[in-house]
């Protein structure tokens, strides 16, 4: 969990960014500053984001083939493939199959998944701060207007105590 | 509970060793006792079963302990991995019928026979291969192999006559790589050959199981001896692909007891420089390959600059193309590319 941390602040810190900068009805996710991290995929307006793009650049892969020279002088049956992500850290351990190779696949989808996860986490975080900063604003404009009214009416009631009652309204 | 029975029982497993015929050491010493645990008195669970078979091959000296136990066990409980068995079967007692299956098969193990023939099957990609000693077992780096043949035939789904993509395989052992671009790629159709006669029936075994036999024509061939019968049957091929034995004949003698006493040894030992099988590939590689059709090769890590070099030297009409590691960072694979021949017809 800790390791989500750095990711929740550095999300938090660049989606702030992104909202004063994003044009007003337009998702902030559309536009992506420099500084947000490289596996965010770009997202449709109303869609979901779609699950993160992995780079293998960012990712350390692990499983056991021993220290010779592996391939045919190696007969192992153990196929668990241990995947790092390196800039948050989140490791992925899987042995669902006898293959090496769906095993690394799968470690990769998992992975993905969890990438999302971690952002979707930070991005449901956001919109209710983002939805709790509009209602206050609604909110505060409610009274606003309120108070506005109740002048207008305290005025107008002042105006009709000095003059001559009509019976028209 | 377990010590009931007569010590007799673990000579069962002398049976079991010394089936792998000439290539195994096994079948001149059946005297030999593996000491098997007895066959318990009473009903176990699976998971007391995966304990005791565990512990007895730590104790043996038997690798993966625990992973052979686990694969074994599974296997006669009708899964292919003890995470996907229920929880609750492996707390329920095991028939008697089912438990001497887990000692009969786990005792196998003792005698360092691999899993993959102690169950006799195992998986490739997204295969179900059957096994039997001594068709040399498919590795996990031959799984990339096949990935790179499908990266490049899956690009270049075929010239513009829409002439069929043909591959051929040189030594298919169980048939593994072939079946498994036959199964990825629905257009194609494979040639595969193996000198052992051992690999071509297994090969065209598994072809069946899978309903891939119709694309899939495999012969007894030796790629040293019949080379003229080679070069009158192949022609135009897209790929060439091979996982020759490439090992170097002196470092045959370190291997695994699991390999050295049930693998035939002569998919593994590649000669001195492990390269002689190799050699021959790239010789006939031109004959063999339609215009820029390519030779996928797994190799010894030391390997691809002396490919390289030697592929220079000696055969025209063959362009080294590059080098591909496998998953553990090894140099494993080399690519080589049919180049047509720029020679000018007016010289020489």
């Amino acid at each position: 969990m800790s390791s989500l941390l750095p990711l929740t602040s550095r999300l938090l810190g660049v989606s702030r960014r992104l909202m004063w900068r994003a044009a007003p009805g337009v998702s902030p996710l559309l536009r992506l500053t420099p500084a947000a991290p490289s596996w965010v995929a770009a997202v449709g307006k109303k869609d979901l984001p779609g699950l993160p793009v992995l780079l293998e650049d960012e990712l350390e892969e692990q499983f056991v083939r021993g220290s010779g020279p592996g391939g045919q002088a190696t007969n192992k049956t153990s196929n668990c493939v241990v995947l790092k992500h390196i800039p948050t850290g989140i490791v992925v351990k899987c042995h669902q199959t006898r293959s090496v190779d769906v095993n690394r696949k799968r470690a990769r989808e998992i992975m993905r998944e969890k990438l999302d996860v971690a952002y979707k986490g930070e991005l449901s975080e956001l919109l209710v701060k983002k939805k709790e900063s509009m209602l206050k604003k609604q909110e505060k404009r409610k009274r606003v207007n309120e108070n506005l009214e109740k002048k207008r009416l305290f005025k107008k009631a002042l105006a009709a105590d000095t003059k001559p009652e009509d019976d028209t309204v | 509970m377990w010590w009931r029975r007569t010590l007799s029982r673990s000579c069962r497993c002398c049976l079991g060793c010394g089936r792998s015929g000439a290539k195994g050491i096994w079948s001149l010493r059946t005297r030999r006792v593996c000491s098997a645990p007895a066959l318990p008195a009473g009903r176990i669970t699976a998971l007391q079963a995966l304990d005791v078979w565990k512990r007895h091959f730590e104790e043996k000296g038997v690798t993966e302990p625990e992973h052979s136990s686990q694969y074994i066990i599974a296997h006669l409980l009708g899964a292919k991995t003890i995470e996907s068995v229920e929880q609750q079967r492996l707390t329920q007692f095991l028939s008697k019928e089912k438990t001497e299956q887990v000692w009969q098969l786990c005792t196998r193990r003792l005698s360092r026979m691999p899993v993959q023939y102690v169950i006799e099957e195992w998986d490739f990609r997204d295969l179900t291969l059957k096994l039997r000693p001594p068709v040399f077992i498919p590795r996990p780096e031959t799984e990339e192999l096949v990935e790179l043949v499908l990266t490049d035939l899956q690009r270049h789904p075929g010239a513009a006559e829409t002439r069929r993509q043909t591959c051929l395989e040189v030594g298919c052992g169980s048939g593994a790589v072939s079946l498994s671009l036959l199964k990825s790629l629905p257009q194609l159709e494979a040639f595969a050959l193996d000198r052992s006669q051992d690999a071509v029936d297994l090969s065209r075994e598994n072809a069946l199981r899978l309903g891939l036999q119709d694309r899939l024509k495999v012969y007894h061939m030796d790629v040293i001896k019949d080379t003229e019968r080679m070069l009158g049957l192949f022609s135009s091929i897209s790929a060439l692909v091979s996982n020759p034995p490439y090992l170097f004949s002196e470092d045959m003698a370190t291997l695994e007891p699991e390999i050295l006493r049930f693998e035939d040894h002569a998919a593994l030992d590649g000669g001195e420089d492990g390269l002689n099988v190799i050699r021959q590939i790239l010789a006939l590689a031109p004959d063999f390959l339609s215009d820029r059709g390519r030779v996928y090769l797994e190799v010894d890590p030391r390997h691809p600059p002396l490919v390289r070099r030697w592929t220079e030297d000696n055969v025209e009409g063959l362009r080294y193309a590059k080098t591909r590691h496998d998953a553990s960072g090894r140099p494993r694979f080399c690519i080589l590319q049919k180049e047509e021949s720029h020679k000018d017809p007016d010289q020489d």
